[in-house]
């Protein structure tokens, strides 16, 4: 008898443990060495994102039927539960789609707006403390336009309610997941901001210390909040009970959003900007999201150099792009703003001539050291944020979707009961009243992120995005030259070794490096005059791409997703 | 197993006993060697590394005060010197220093603690992922100044930690999460 009673009892534990479990992903195996060059490979559909609970909720809406804009918001919603870090809910983006039926490629921007009672100055008059005011306190919170875009996206392009595309976000957030090794480092990375706007409590520390990898992390009140959401409508953030919630919060650390503000967002759709790169047609948000803009300006000047010559990672290519790349960051400061308010000289920006323009400044033998236009304050070099998601289902509809909430962790600020985090977008915004770019009221802050649709023969071949800051445009450039030039597989060209300069007030600022490109290699661009700074093997300080090819030919669609992060991709 | 060889059973306990008791042995830490008040101090800009450490310290009831980019002269009044070990490229950006800067700071802020008799705990927090090269310099150069090290496991795979410290004679802690890190913390610095 007893020892049936303890059989009964082993069993019953055994089924408990197993239940109780955190779920893990159930997508087919990852490679070993996560820095080994992997593509996925799907036939109907594939989605990629920067965690694998958020992959398999994009793959399990494809598979039910749901279409790319259906799988994108239902991985964007899961990523504010797995990788709530980098993106969520408080926070804003853009959405490219491609609709097959029609051959027509669209812009959702519902990147976040300046609060109304935003002015130029009201950075620059902190003085010394003005990185705190436009990162951590109440000033630095725009106002979120994430849930906004994602139902407008569905309403408009899905055929799924947001009940259906939030509901694994629900479960993850509920049942919690074990964290990897890299939110345990970004956890510990913000550690302070974390307990000075979160608080010791707070569900992104366990037990007021960072996660360690492998603890399971839940947050249960971002679970209720996403169910009072779908079970009440959008509405009940912008205008319902959890409006107040958020502006008591942003006001409590001395910010400047109303009630109004929330209830006056706006997601809106606009045409894509376009260029081309070797016959290939890239399609992108146009400002203020100013990734792809940037990155047709570094391809039009790449387009007539000898590449292939030169070889991928050579001094000579590493040379010229880092000079490129500073050029024009010169024009990113003179220029760039809400072109719903600034005019911005695109056509002239994205013309050939120009590019020839900036190409005729490079010189082969040495680094400029002047980059023209450093009219405003400088550029700012320290974001390793945001997140990007790519979705292409059976129809051949694609989704490139980049979101965020600026830093990791956002502002570390977190709406009494909520779970959710707060954006520090407003950090975007410059700190001189001059500037295009300068914080004014409802304005959206000029934006790094460039998910685009690359197209060839009218055709798409090609989904891309990453995070990574003012990294993001010269990292999809340096990846889209991988695959067309030197005839990379997708995921080869995202995990080569990176590179990174830029310029800020006109001056010349380091070449930052992964220092798998060899030192023979780094010796010879000092020679050229080039400060190096050695990053990370594989540094998250480059981004995290995530892209899906269309292999036509062999019918199949190839995943690359970035183990800087923890990227993954799922096809079927 | 034949349970009528009382000699074999009495040699399995010993053997399996000897294994254990080596093990805690291992694993606990040396009498009090610490005092306090202690400064909290990061070796390489891994600034929540420092505040982990803090933290830490005060969940151990222990007097301590962070300053992220202290010199020579924070360590008046202070009778220990924590070392928390971990490169950021991030935190030195933040710090407004180089790498050449911030060993700079560490050389001056060790001499200055030897110079006044104050012992140095060295501390990493980072695990696994607060490795590489950056970092392993600063390990290389500062962990043999300390006293004693009390480290996360999961950033010793490669053993570095316990080469460095095997051959300073230094002893070690190793933790599993940092939490575990308060009961030493507790018992190596006197009241």
């Amino acid at each position: 008898m007893k020892r049936a009673a303890a059989i009964g009892f082993v069993v019953w534990a055994a089924v408990l443990a197993v239940s109780c479990r955190p779920p893990k992903a159930r997508l087919p195996g990852t490679p070993q060495d996560r820095h080994a060059p992997f593509n996925y490979i799907g036939a109907k559909g594939m989605v990629v994102a920067a965690h694998p609970l958020a992959a398999e909720a994009g793959l399990d809406m494809l598979k039910s039927g749901g279409n790319a804009v259906d799988a994108a918001v239902a991985t964007a919603f899961a990523l504010n539960a797995a990788e709530p870090f980098a993106s969520g809910i408080g926070g804003g983006g853009f959405m490219v789609v491609y609709l097959a039926a029609t051959k027509k490629v669209t812009v959702i921007n519902f990147r976040e707006k300046a609060p109304a009672a935003a002015a130029p100055a009201m950075f620059r008059d902190k003085g010394e403390k003005q990185a705190e005011w436009r990162q951590e306190r109440g000033t630095a919170v725009g106002v979120p336009g994430m849930l906004a875009g994602w139902d407008y996206a569905l309403v408009k392009y899905g055929t799924k309610s947001l009940a259906e595309a939030a509901a694994r976000a629900i479960e993850i957030a509920e049942t919690g997941f074990p964290v990897s090794p890299t939110f345990s480092q970004i956890n510990k990375d913000e550690y302070e901001k974390l307990l000075k706007n979160a608080g010791e409590g707070t569900c992104y520390l366990n037990g007021g210390i960072p996660y360690e990898p492998g603890d399971v992390f839940k947050n249960p009140e971002l679970a209720a909040t996403l169910r009072r959401i779908v079970r009440e409508g959008i509405d009940i953030f912008y205008k319902g009970d959890i409006a107040p919630k958020i502006v008591a919060a942003v006001r409590a650390k001395d910010g400047i959003m109303s009630l109004q503000d929330l209830a006056a967002y706006r997601p809106v759709e606009v045409e894509p900007l376009q260029g081309t790169y070797k016959g290939y047609t890239i399609y992108a948000p146009p400002p203020p999201a100013t990734g792809g803009l940037h990155l047709l300006q570094l391809l039009n000047i790449a387009e007539s150099w000898p590449l292939k010559d030169w070889g991928q990672n050579s001094p000579a290519y590493i040379h010229h792009l880092s000079e490129a790349m500073r050029f024009i960051f010169a024009d990113k400061e003179h220029y760039d703003g809400d072109p719903d308010f600034v005019a911005m000289p695109l056509a002239r920006l994205l013309a050939k001539e120009y590019a020839t323009e900036i190409r005729d400044k490079i010189r082969a033998d040495k680094a400029a050291g002047t980059y023209g236009y450093g009219k405003f304050d400088p550029v700012q070099d320290k974001k390793e944020n945001t997140t990007h998601v790519g979705v292409i289902d059976k129809d051949g509809n694609i989704v490139a979707l980049t979101q965020s909430i600026n830093d990791f962790f956002g502002t570390g600020i977190v709406p009494e009961g909520t779970g959710f985090l707060l954006n520090d977008h407003m950090a975007d915004f410059s700190t001189d009243p001059d500037s295009p770019n300068a914080p004014r009221p409802n304005r959206r802050p000029v934006s790094n992120m460039g998910p685009l649709i690359m197209v060839k023969d009218g055709r798409p071949f090609l989904t891309l995005g990453s995070p990574g800051g003012t990294r993001i445009f010269p990292s999809l450039g340096q990846i889209l030259i991988n695959i067309v030039d030197f005839g990379m597989s997708l995921d080869e060209a995202i995990e080569a070794p990176r590179f990174f300069s830029y310029s800020a007030d006109g001056r010349v600022r380091d070449l930052s490096v992964e220092p798998r490109i060899p030192e023979p290699t780094l010796a010879a661009l000092r020679t050229l005059g080039h400060k190096i700074a050695l990053k990370e093997p594989y540094d998250k300080y480059f981004g995290g791409a995530q892209g899906i090819m269309i292999l036509r030919d062999k019918k199949i669609l190839l995943g690359g997703a970035d183990s800087r992060r923890d990227g993954v991709g799922a096809g079927y | 197993m034949d349970m009528h060889r009382p000699a074999e059973i009495i040699l399995t306990i010993l053997f399996f006993g000897l294994i254990a008791g080596s093990y805690l042995a291992a694993q606990t830490p040396p009498p009090p060697v610490f005092e306090q008040p202690l400064l909290v101090t990061s070796a390489g800009q891994s600034s929540g590394d420092a505040q982990i450490a803090l933290q830490l310290a005060k969940r151990a009831a222990l007097a301590a005060t962070l300053s992220k980019t202290g010199t020579g002269k924070d360590l008046e009044n202070q009778k220990t010197l924590v070392l928390v070990l971990g490169a950021s490229m991030k935190g030195l950006g933040s710090a407004g220093l180089d790498t050449n800067k911030e060993k700079e700071r560490i050389r001056e802020l060790v001499a200055e603690a030897k110079k006044k008799n104050i012992p140095i705990l060295a501390m990493h927090l980072g695990g696994g992922q607060r490795r590489g090269e950056l970092t392993d310099e600063i390990i290389n150069e500062f962990l043999p100044a300390a006293k004693m090290a009390i480290i996360l496991k999961s950033g010793n795979q490669d053993g570095l930690f316990t080469k460095i410290c095997k051959a300073k004679d230094i002893p070690l802690i190793e933790v599993d999460k940092s939490l575990d890190a308060v009961e030493p913390l507790k018992k190596i610095f006197k009241r």
